[in-house]
């Protein structure tokens, strides 16, 4: 096993946080438990791309532990030293340092793909597109990939309406336990925490504009009212928009509401989603945060030099107005905090631990495509995870699904 | 002798990184700059003595700063170990001001501490928790001839100079700056509500969503820790033994319980009465396996820590104690306020309120020879710092008609 790695004396100090991760993660380890005995993921090689923290640390972990052989990569913004080291030690190759350079970067993903492997679990579908673009001997190998992001699904479905997707991919982002949980809840309280952290600031009462009202929009406003804000939604969909406004939250145009914002919070996964003449009318003094999956939001190289006025707060300056920037434009519960609570990541990963086995059991079956993760699957995890959290539910009773399925009921 | 050699701090190589937070803390205190600083420059506070004992971070240097600023000689201590930054105290060294603090001192160093801050003899304290005042009493009391005054920052503080009061030992002027509606309305509810749910998330990386929260003591501070609790998606038990916040409780909407009840439903329990064992060593049999223990009160007592046994470091500020029955439970911050000790303490703008309450009573005392006792902040200045606080916020109110000064 050869990593490459910052710190490998650093791995106690992983290890601690890894353990922590795994403590509040029943639903993986039940997965784990099941892989194992099933022999599923037994010495097939299996690649993860997701930000290098414990709770991704121990998805890894746990694939290893159920017998995979498993490479970690990825962008030096997004990786704790010490948790790569601990997770090395628990015998995962790790290719990943914190403040990489983009040549190091291409290196760390050509190292993950020389070990060709047969399923990629990815982020932003990097390394899939990666792999079709400049490395396609390693489709040969390749059964299928499962991707995490909206944004990155968003990516696959364009390479498959063009015809250039030659592997089956899961959505597992489109996964119910995925999107409703992680994206709404799990980003909602880290995104808008990263931010109170970060600046030591009061909600109550300010103005919190939130461009953007998809899952992890809604998560965000719900979470940054329950902080005491005040929220101001701005959306180009008709329906987020109006789901918005029916949620009780103010709905306006993006220059309106961004000349009285206090926060502007960013949720699109588009590039450009703060156009220039959106932040020409930021008040003084206003809080700027991505939580969207996508760096380019808005554009931080654009907004001129900036300098720490805390640690991870950027303060740009321009027309006698300033601007305070959290974690550098880039998804700021990563960049600036710890990432989603732990138990939102069970839900996330088990999805994946059981998209990677899926397709190693059936990718032969899947076309090419971007597909959903079976329901069956989907609902199986939601019940371990009640099941975890000692929450009884109902099932339904054998005339109650008769008469669902008998249309002539209503006759 | 130079503020510097007076002084006991970690690291003075620290200061820049304090200088950093602290002009963070002056860029959001408009009442403080506004109105604080206006007053504080008709020179009542000149060549005074004052001590400041609060927990010393960012927010209180910068009252500090203020207070030496106008001419007074400001000595600092921290109220607390756990929530002393080391990167402020060499900042405020830096700044000329004499400092007696370091991050995790020893139980004897924090006396020391503050015995040498109580040793400059001030002639006006602004106290937390009345930890200066009541050592000077108890140790001291040739010293309160000295002291034109004194303004407290707590319920538990304000609690403690009744009690003075009562026994005929407040032999000068105090000022409950915690019942001042500037302060306690929004600092203890607002402020030490989302700075106490957040270092919890923070502590743990765990989600709110969907946790049982049991709330020990629905006060002021418990109003907020509740309030904030459901708004990460927590559900919330309240426990209080006095049958108005129970009850007021209740019609907000909380389930009100036992603490029996209460603990053996919760992942999350946290302390704020201000008193001592609110979570004593007979009630944790009943605390579920993996429980969070966090502590919102004045006292490092509320917990009874010891009880817990010895614990190991599962994670920064995040301890691990096993207890009967191969159960285990989780306490952060050491039992300590986990807002300050495992976090940056309340958001700036609640103290910049709370700060300009101590800067008035401060000149009050400074400028106004008041009767021995305890005393409110009058309520013209308490109104005058809301006002403004709402003007900064481009907010004016209607002028007041005589009929609605004749029914206030």
């Amino acid at each position: 096993v050869t990593s490459l790695i910052a710190d490998p004396g650093l791995a106690p100090i992983g290890e601690r946080k890894i353990e922590w991760a795994k403590t509040w993660m029943p639903v993986l380890r039940l997965v784990r438990d099941r892989l194992r005995e099933e022999g599923s993921v037994e010495g097939r090689r299996i690649a993860v791309i997701l930000p290098l923290e414990p709770k991704t640390a121990y998805l890894a972990a746990m694939l290893r532990e159920a017998g995979a052989d498993v490479a970690v990569a990825f962008q030096g913004s997004m990786v704790h030293d010490d948790v790569a080291a601990g997770l090395a030690a628990r015998g995962v190759e790790v290719f990943a340092r914190r403040g990489s350079t983009r040549e190091e970067e291409l290196r760390y993903f050509e190292e993950v793909l020389a070990r060709r492997p047969e399923v990629v679990i990815d982020d932003r579908a990097d390394v899939i597109r990666l792999a079709h673009t400049t490395h396609p001997e390693v489709l040969e190998d390749l059964r299928g990939a499962s991707e995490e992001t909206t944004s990155g699904v968003v990516a696959l479905r364009a390479m498959e309406a063009d015809g250039t997707l030659k592997v089956p991919c899961i959505a597992a982002n489109d996964a119910r336990c995925k999107y409703l949980f992680d994206n709404r809840y799990g980003s909602g309280q880290s995104t808008v925490f990263a931010v109170l952290d970060r600046t030591n600031l009061l909600l109550a009462g300010k103005r919190f504009v939130l461009v953007g009202y998809g899952w992890v929009g809604k998560g965000i406003a719900r979470r940054a009212r329950g902080a005491g804000a005040r929220v101001v939604v701005c959306e180009v969909d008709p329906f987020a928009a109006l789901e918005a406004f029916h949620d009780g939250f103010e709905v306006a145009p993006l220059l309106e509401a961004c000349a009285t914002a206090d926060v502007v919070m960013t949720a699109t996964g588009v590039r450009g989603s703060l156009p220039p003449e959106a932040i020409a009318r930021l008040p003084d003094g206003v809080l700027l945060a991505n939580a969207g999956g996508v760096d380019d939001e808005f554009d931080v190289a654009a907004l001129g030099p900036g300098r720490e006025v805390r640690p991870g707060v950027v303060r740009y300056e321009a027309g006698g107005r300033s601007v305070d920037v959290i974690g550098g434009g880039v998804v700021v519960n990563l960049s600036a905090g710890e990432g989603h609570p732990v138990e939102i990541m069970d839900l996330t990963f088990a999805v994946q631990a059981m998209s990677a086995r899926h397709l190693l059991l059936h990718a032969d079956e899947l076309e090419p495509r971007v597909h959903p993760l079976p329901p069956e699957i989907d609902e199986q995890i939601a019940r371990w995870k009640l099941e975890a959290l000692g929450v009884r539910i109902d099932s339904l009773t054998e005339e109650q699904r008769r008469f669902l399925r008998s249309w002539e009921a209503f006759a | 002798l130079s503020a510097a050699a007076r002084s006991r701090i970690a690291d003075p190589s620290l200061a820049p990184a304090g200088e950093q937070l602290i002009a963070w803390v002056a860029g959001h205190s408009p009442v403080l700059n506004q109105l604080a600083r206006g007053r504080l420059a008709d020179g009542a506070l000149r060549g005074r003595r004052v001590v400041v004992v609060v927990h010393l971070e960012a927010k209180t240097a910068y009252l500090a700063t203020l207070l030496a600023e106008a001419g007074a000689a400001v000595v600092v201590a921290g109220s607390n170990p756990g929530t002393t930054q080391d990167a402020v105290c060499a900042a405020l060294v830096a700044r000329g001001i004499e400092v007696h603090g370091t991050h995790g001192a020893s139980p004897d160093e924090f006396e020391a501490d503050l015995m040498a801050a109580a040793e400059t003899a001030p002639e006006i304290v602004i106290d937390d928790g009345a930890e200066l005042t009541s050592r000077v009493l108890h140790r001291r009391g040739d010293l309160a001839d000295g002291l034109r005054g004194v303004t407290e920052e707590t319920t538990t503080g304000v609690a403690r100079l009744r009690a003075l009061e009562e026994e005929g030992r407040l032999t000068f002027p105090a000022i409950a700056a915690n019942d001042a509606w500037s302060k306690h309305l929004y600092d203890n509810r607002y402020g030490t509500g989302q700075s106490t749910i957040a270092a919890i998330l923070r502590l743990t990386n765990l989600a709110g969503a969907g946790k049982e929260f049991c709330v020990i003591g629905y006060g002021w501070v418990g109003k907020g820790l509740a309030r904030y609790a459901e708004g990460v998606g927590g559900r919330v038990t309240v426990v209080d033994v006095d049958p108005v916040p129970a009850l007021e409780a209740y019609m907000d909407g909380h389930r009100v319980a036992g603490l029996e009840d209460a603990l053996a439903a919760a992942d999350v329990v946290i302390t704020a009465t201000g008193s001592v064992d609110a979570l004593a060593a007979g009630t944790l049999a009943h605390l579920k396996p993996g429980a969070i223990l966090a502590n919102a009160g004045h006292h490092d007592r509320e917990i009874d820590v010891d009880a817990l046994g010895p614990g190991d470091e599962v994670r920064p500020g995040i301890t691990r104690h096993e207890l009967d029955g191969g159960r285990h439970v989780y306490l952060l911050a050491e039992g300590r306020l986990v807002n300050i000790a495992g976090a940056d303490g309340h958001p700036v703008e609640i103290m910049d309120l709370s700060f300009s309450v101590q800067a008035l009573a401060a000149h009050l005392l400074a400028s106004t020879d008041l009767e021995p006792g305890l005393h409110r902040l009058p309520a013209e200045l308490d109104r005058e710092i809301a006002r403004t606080k709402l003007a900064t916020l481009g907010i004016a109110l209607p002028e007041p008609r005589p009929v609605d000064i004749a029914v206030r």
